[in-house]
């Protein structure tokens, strides 16, 4: 037992023993006794009434020192309340400290509770999504970015990737948003301008539109005379060789310039209407057909049919798919080799397959063969006459059909392309 | 913390069928804006794809318009909701039905630009038009803002905010006027103009018919045909 109490033990002992000889003299031992015990019992009421002011005004000046066991009391609670504001005042120091480094931050972070309501952001969201200073707080995001993508985005649960938006308050900013799950049921939402990349990309893709656009006329002149030489038989022999190698080059710049016209017109495009029904059938025996309409091509192309459904999209853009693939196909793989197109369709939604023994892709390059110009052997594709756009006309225009591309394939085996469309495009017949 | 206003309840279903029913109102407005977006894009750029496309999926916007009145029509069947929260409800009535409208404007003003996109233009010549464009999108947004937040003061602003559209209405028309007379050539081409400022015009209105309604629904006071002054003393008094 603490001496503090052993001492106001004996101090009690003491006063009844007073306070029952005071009684013995008057001849009432137990009123004394019990008057002593009042008294007591008040001195200690009003140090615990003065000990309830002291924590509840919080004022310094009034800590009671009382007497008995009650000083090391109060000097403890004064510890322990001294403890806790000291360790409050560090974390609001420290969170004072991450408020504003969060507020330095660039991007805009906004934290998520589990219902979507906004718990706090920082000043770059304040900016980027036009919240306001404080006042937002407890607001769902979703009834403040009401972007339909952003929407979809929130209710789709795959937050890998962010989603590209508009930004709220208009003239042609755009922000990309990353929701970054954390703890039990709060989300972090990262927003990051990304403005100056969407108009870098559009001018980009502006420059090589209007690029290939106006080489065209002047291309077209060369060719028409090219053409006209090439056939006037009164032309020196000499020229014969060079006219035609020109010709050549510029049918193959023609290519070129139809190939980069119609990536920019597929990269600047939305996914594609669901209007129309494309035959898929049809489009694989007409790639059949253009294929051995080549100079060289395998002996065998074969064409497997494993489902009449359509395809919701552009026509024009799916037989662009088929067909490079298959020229793709026919360019790298030997006479004597085969090519195989097929199309299924199963519960994942339809693909279509594009299997070559030709030379094969290295492992290494599988990932970038979709790239604008990438040629895994410098020299042969030219030489084999592919424009290096092929594949990644291929990939533009199935991501407007929101098809994905699968590549497989084996250096000296083949290759295999495969179309994976989903469900939701193929025409329900 | 606006959303306390309906938490009231006891039975907690209620709170979210109303939070529920308000997120919808709100992601229409999205869709309504996103596609107001887009035809004002096309507008500017020329882009006639881009502005057929998205004519062409209105059904979305009128789809949302009968589920969401379907499911007030519920409410007020099941619930018997009273005080703010009919006020919510029948107010929320009224939005979609403008939100709707704006919709059916936004088409008519993508047609409009797949018209003109088709048609040559000397450079810069809609620029009034494209002023009165974002000014209408800011007006429709800072509406819904309004009814997200449950701001009447916000909403008042874009109450009067509608005087400067239809200003700027009559600028864009007077303008017309003049180049038609100018060169009577051009009469076709800016009888579209002219119509695509109309139908932003009306936008405008409808923008301003909502941020009505959430006055409505925060203060319970019926602030149309009203001057705006007057609504601010009543308010300020109320």
């Amino acid at each position: 037992m603490p001496p503090a109490f052993t001492s106001e033990l004996l101090r009690l002992a003491g006063l009844l023993v007073a306070g029952a000889f005071i009684g013995w003299l008057y001849d009432a031992t137990a009123l004394g006794m019990l008057v002593a015990a009042l008294g007591v019992l008040a001195w200690h009421l009003w140090n615990l009434y003065r000990l309830d002011l002291w924590l509840r005004t919080g004022e310094l000046d009034v800590v009671p020192d009382g007497g008995g066991a009650w000083p090391p009391l109060f000097a403890r609670i004064e510890y322990i309340r001294e403890k806790s504001r000291r360790r409050r005042k560090r974390w609001r120091q420290l969170v004072k400290e991450l408020r504003a480094s969060a507020g330095a931050f660039p991007d805009g972070g906004v934290l998520l509770d589990a219902g979507r309501g906004i718990i706090t952001y920082n000043a770059a969201a304040q900016r980027l999504l036009g919240l306001r200073r404080n006042r937002d707080r407890g607001q769902r995001i979703d009834n403040l970015l009401r972007h339909p993508d952003f929407v979809a985005y929130l209710e789709s649960g795959d937050y890998r990737d962010p989603v590209e938006i508009p930004g709220p308050a208009g003239g042609d900013t755009w922000l990309s948003c990353l929701l970054i799950p954390y703890g039990p049921a709060q989300n972090l939402l990262l927003v990051r301008d990304i403005t100056a990349n969407v108009r870098l990309e559009r001018t980009r893709r502006d420059f090589v539109a209007n690029a290939s656009h106006e080489l065209r006329t002047p291309l077209t002149v060369i060719s028409g005379y090219l053409d006209a030489m090439g056939d006037d038989p009164e032309a020196p022999g000499g020229w014969r060789m060079p006219v035609s190698e020109m010709r050549t080059q510029a049918h193959r710049m023609g290519h070129l310039l139809d190939d980069l016209l119609q990536l920019s017109r597929l990269e600047s495009g939305a996914p594609c209407s669901l209007d129309n029904a494309v035959d898929m059938a049809a489009i694989a025996q007409s790639a059949r057909r253009e294929a051995l309409a080549m100079r060289e091509h395998p002996d065998r192309v074969e064409v497997e049919i494993g489902s009449t459904t359509r395809v919701l999209g552009e026509q024009g853009e799916l037989h662009s798919i088929v067909s490079n693939l298959v020229s793709n196909a026919v360019r790298y793989t030997p006479r004597e080799g085969s090519i195989r197109i097929a199309w299924t369709v199963d519960a994942d939604g339809g693909h279509l397959a594009v299997t070559d023994t030709g030379i094969g892709i290295a492992e290494d390059d599988i990932p970038r063969v979709t790239e604008r110009f990438y040629r895994t052997d410098r020299g042969r594709a030219r030489q084999k006459g592919g424009t290096g756009l092929g594949l990644a006309i291929v990939k533009h225009a199935l991501r407007r059909h929101e098809a994905e591309l699968e590549i497989r394939s084996r250096l000296g085996e083949g290759s295999t392309f495969t179309c994976h469309f989903p469900p939701h495009r193929l025409a329900v017949s | 913390m606006e959303s306390e206003r309906f938490s009231h309840h006891i039975s907690r279903r209620f709170n979210e069928e109303l939070e529920h029913l308000r997120g919808e109102v709100l992601r229409m407005g999205g869709m309504v804006e996103q596609h107001l977006d887009v035809a004002v894009q096309s507008l500017v750029t020329g882009d006639s794809e881009m502005g057929l496309r998205i004519a062409g999926e209105d059904y979305k916007i009128n789809r949302m318009e009968v589920a969401i009145d379907e499911e007030c029509t519920k409410i007020l069947a099941t619930r018997s909701p009273t005080a703010a929260d009919l006020r919510l409800v029948v107010a929320i009535i009224k939005t979609i039905t403008d939100l709707e409208r704006i919709g059916d404007e936004g088409r008519k003003l993508a047609m409009l630009s797949a018209n003109l996109a088709a048609q040559k233009r000397e450079h810069d010549e809609y620029h009034e038009l494209e002023l009165l464009a974002t000014h209408v999108q800011e007006m429709v947004r800072d509406a819904l803002d309004a009814f997200s937040r449950l701001d009447a003061e916000d909403a008042l602003a874009v109450v009067e905010e509608d005087k400067l559209v239809d200003e700027q209405y009559d600028a864009v028309t007077r303008q017309c006027i003049t180049l038609m007379m100018e060169d009577p050539r051009t009469i076709r081409r800016f009888l579209d103009v002219s119509w695509a400022a109309r139908a932003l015009e009306r936008i405008g209105d409808h923008a301003k018919n909502i941020a009505e309604y959430v006055v409505y629904l925060v203060h319970g006071k019926d602030i149309r045909h009203v001057g705006i002054q007057t609504v601010r003393q009543e308010i300020g008094s109320g």
